[in-house]
């Protein structure tokens, strides 16, 4: 019992040590798991002396523990890999606009374009990230590629021959959204049906793993997120993959009509948060080419910022694509439509 | 209960303890009384059928698995001596240190299409490279097998627990019976254990029915996917806590059932019938196939994904062990020994007081609290934080300088509403095992209240009490999404670490901290496995009470 108590003694003291908080900071909620923003927010720290604290977890469940939390909150900023979530949590009032703080919203507005972003600059975009198609020069045709759009793969000459991940996959649900938002909801179901009976498998993975199909022969063309194959041929994930990175050709679709569908990471500032000001500097600070260098040379993402190039790995298979100009915003509101469609045929 | 009763501190203070700690676990259920969006009429419609069809298919597949395994593998080790037994006792433990998305991530590794066994069995016999041996693991085949091999632990640990505690004698009025092996262990050595199977059966299943990372990892469509669905996906949190309520409420109702069942059957021995387990050596094919059963699950649940963690760790992230390590280490071992500790107290306090003060209502209302055990961890953690804010708001805003808030005493809080079940079972079952009747001769010698519990109870209460902390530090080490959210800025623990990455399936980045959760995880097991083998009645006195029996 004696040791019981001390434990406890100790734990309160712990306790009330881990709720203070030190005086030049911002608090960070993060979706984003990558080891080199930690790095950067290091180099932030270096130049401006503001310490970062982060969590990081699930976009959506940080969002509703933002909302719970209230005024009791300590976050500052809400970082997420998803423009759906942004939306969300704009929708949710629980950003406030820097186009209210003058000084900072000029810099950072500048380099924003306005379908990245959110109304009265809610929310910045930070990097993009493109959803692309990956075939098997084997397999598939320069014909069949000529012109190939995403409303392509649900027509019966690829019957048997696509891979894509579980409709509950965040970008899967913002490209659907994408469609839904050009389309509407029905036509986006019947392509969507087209889809899921051109599936070469039941769909199962990350967006590695679609890729891993294609390149093992499994299917013949897969749809995933642009980074991953800089990812798997820079053999930071094994040589394994490296191998088959070589086996697959990444393909930009859409190209002669609205682009290729585009995702962002984005950052928001939070209303009720307590370093408004340290909070401006770390989003100015991540739009800086620095940042932006740092950003693209370790997540492979695209750079939001002109000037700024991408990692070669990723750069070599073009940077001048034609990208959809869809607000990315609009994947949130049409989410949910999104969700239920594909869930309804299956997918 | 008179009114004299009310004030009774013995009823009082577990009452308060469990309105705070049940709180969270209300505010889920109290959704159902909330508005319903039209996202029910699409769940109802088109997805609904297919979560219920594969919850409860798993669930029926890993009650057999564990069953066969736990039970299984306790009879042999406790009833005979086979190759290895001394070994394998303890080792049936080890999968406990494995959490099942873990096992999940490393059978896909292993056994898909183009996995390293079919890589491996294609090379050995120079196969074409279409031909796939293992068969597909992605459905509710494989989501059973990967619970039945990780969750089996709890029913051997309780199955081996009483089955050491069982008395010998009816064992051998069997045998003068004329009854083979197999027919003594189905006519009267279950049987008489049943009720203690049936509890380590129910914290199987809880902990199968909140799993999301295993079944999201096979696109198997759960329950608790839909839960994740509805809120990720159709962005809309109250509904997904309805869902989450109804699976409480279906839950509750098995464990009062349960509850309800055991007071019917009370087993009971005498307190003389403990003579010493003569373990039969078995011969031959006997011997072969009894070490086979038992070497197989230690071999699934935990050398085979160990093996390929090592692979990949080795391969990709050696770098994780480095000092921040020491720190995330230290913290995981910290909050689970902290939680474990106030779970395992609460549940004394709390059962000290069904059995004293023969209240009957907490009794039934505990299975609130263990409920939390079922409850997807992400929005358990919601709960407490609603709780946190609300204390906040009611303590301290107003004088202190001190919030709860984004304090470890949310973190605490969740695991302790998570883990509660855990201390509960074994702290119960302790309970029970201490004959009332001591309580009786303890109150003519006006030994009552505090000091019955202290004196009495607890001395005879210690395996349980450690029992019921090292459950809980092993699944505080393990399974937390709960702390995502709920942890002070820039704190890690092992869980936390092995999440993230395993969350966006990047196993390699996610190998090293998993075989630190092993490692971690470890000692507490073996400790536990000490701790079994003594929890037979009279074992301190094992030399001289044995001898001169």
């Amino acid at each position: 019992m004696n040791l019981a108590t001390k434990l406890l003694q100790i734990s309160l003291a712990v306790f009330i040590f881990s709720a203070n908080s030190f005086a030049n900071e911002v608090n960070l909620y993060s979706g984003r798991h990558y080891d080199s923003d930690e790095q950067l927010y290091a180099k932030f720290t270096a130049e401006t002396g503001i310490k970062v604290n982060v969590i990081s977890g699930k976009g959506k469940a940080l969002m509703q523990q933002i909302i719970t939390e209230g005024a009791s909150s300590p976050a500052d900023l809400f970082v997420t890999v998803d423009a759906g979530n942004l939306w969300k949590a704009e929708k949710e009032g629980l950003f406030e606009p820097i186009d209210d703080f003058d000084a900072s919203s000029i810099k950072i507005r500048s380099v924003v374009p306005d379908n990245l972003k959110g109304p009265n600059t809610t929310w910045v975009a930070l990097a993009k990230r493109a959803r692309i198609m990956y075939y098997n020069p084997r397999t598939v045709s320069a014909a069949e590629l000529e012109g190939l759009t995403y409303e392509d793969l649900a027509k019966p000459e690829w019957n048997g021959r696509v891979v894509i991940r579980k409709s509950s996959n965040m970008y899967n649900q913002s490209l659907v959204a994408s469609l839904v938002a050009n389309h509407g909801v029905e036509a986006t179901e019947a392509w969507a049906n087209g889809l899921v009976s051109n599936m070469a498998r039941k769909p199962e993975g990350n967006d590695r793993a679609q890729i891993m199909a294609v390149a093992n022969g499994e299917a013949d063309i897969a749809v995933a997120n642009s980074y991953y194959i800089a990812l798997m041929l820079s053999g930071k994930k094994g040589a394994e993959q490296q191998v088959a990175a070589n086996k697959v050709v990444p393909y930009f679709p859409s190209q002669d009509g609205r682009g290729t569908h585009i995702n962002v990471s984005g950052i928001g500032m939070l209303k009720l948060g307590p370093n408004k000001d340290n909070a401006l500097r770390l989003i100015e600070f991540l739009l800086s080419e620095t940042a932006q260098n740092h950003i693209v040379n370790n997540s492979f993402e695209y750079p939001l910022l002109e000037g700024v190039n991408p990692h070669p790995l990723i750069a070599q298979f073009g940077t001048d694509f034609k990208q959809d100009q869809t607000p990315v915003s609009s994947y949130g509101e049409f989410n949910p439509d999104a969700v239920k469609l594909m869930e309804r045929v299956g997918w | 209960m008179s009114y004299k009763n009310f004030f009774d501190p013995w009823i009082i203070l577990p009452t308060i303890l469990f309105a705070i700690f049940v709180v969270p676990v209300v505010w889920i259920i109290s959704s159902l009384f909330g508005e319903y969006s039209d996202n029910w009429t699409h769940i109802y419609n088109y997805t609904l059928s297919n979560y219920i069809y594969n919850t409860i298919f798993i669930i029926i597949g890993t009650s057999i698995g564990t069953l066969i395994i736990g039970v299984g593998s306790a009879w042999l080790v406790t009833t005979y001596n086979f190759t290895g037994k001394n070994i394998l006792e303890w080792a049936l433990l080890l999968p406990f240190a494995v959490p099942p998305y873990i096992l999940a991530y490393t059978f896909t590794g292993l056994f898909d299409s183009y996995g390293t066994a079919n890589n491996l069995i294609r090379d050995i016999f120079s196969l074409p490279h279409e031909f796939i041996f293992f068969p597909k693991l992605r459905n509710v085949y494989g989501a059973s097998i990967v619970f039945s091999f990780t969750l089996y632990p709890y029913v051997y640990l309780v199955s081996r627990m009483a089955f050491i505690n069982q008395s010998r004698s009816i064992m051998e009025v069997g045998r003068t019976l004329g009854f083979s092996k197999f027919k003594v262990f189905y006519k009267i050595g279950i049987p008489s254990i049943r009720p203690a199977i049936i509890a380590g059966l129910m914290l199987v299943l809880m902990e199968t029915i909140s799993d999301f990372g295993a079944v999201e990892h096979f696109s198997v469509n759960t329950f608790t996917t839909g839960i994740f669905s509805t809120w990720f996906g159709l962005y809309d949190f109250h509904t997904a806590k309805q869902l989450a309520a109804l699976l409480l409420i279906v839950v509750i109702t098995f464990l009062v059932l349960e509850k309800y069942s055991r007071r019917k059957n009370r087993y009971s021995s005498g307190s003389n019938v403990f003579g010493p387990i003569v373990a039969e050596k078995l011969r031959g094919s006997k011997n072969f196939f009894a070490s086979l059963f038992c070497m197989l699950p230690v071999f699934v649940g935990f050398v085979l994904p160990n093996i390929q963690l090592a692979y990949w760790a080795l391969n990709y992230k050696l770098e994780f062990f480095n000092e921040k390590f020491i720190t995330t280490a230290w913290n995981t071992f910290y909050l689970a020994i902290i939680t474990a500790i106030i779970c395992a107290l609460l549940a004394v306090i709390i059962n000290f007081s069904i059995r004293y003060k023969k209240n009957k209502i907490l009794n039934i209302l505990s299975s609130f609290l263990t409920v939390g055990y079922a409850v997807p961890g992400l929005i358990l953690a919601l709960g407490v934080s609603q709780l946190l804010v609300f204390m906040d708001n009611l303590l301290f805003r107003e004088y202190l300088d001190f919030v709860l808030t984004g304090s470890l005493v949310g973190l605490v809080l969740a695991f302790i509403i998570k883990s509660f079940a855990l201390a509960n079972s074994t702290i119960e079952s302790g309970f029970l095992r201490i004959n009332t009747r001591l309580d009786d001769v303890a109150r003519t010698t006006n030994t009552s209240g505090w000091k019955l519990l202290t004196q009495i109870h607890l001395p005879l209460l210690t395996t349980s009490f450690l029992t019921s902390m090292i459950l809980v530090v092993s699944e505080v080490i393990k399974e937390l999404p709960a702390s995502l959210i709920l942890r002070p800025f820039n704190y890690d623990t092992l869980a936390i670490s092995t999440y993230i990455y395993a969350a966006e399936e990047r196993m390699f980045d996610a190998a090293a901290p998993s075989i630190a959760i092993v490692g971690v995880g470890l000692l507490p097991i073996i400790i536990l496995s000490r701790l079994t083998v003594k929890s037979r009645p009279g074992y301190r006195n094992n030399d001289s009470h044995y001898q001169s029996y």
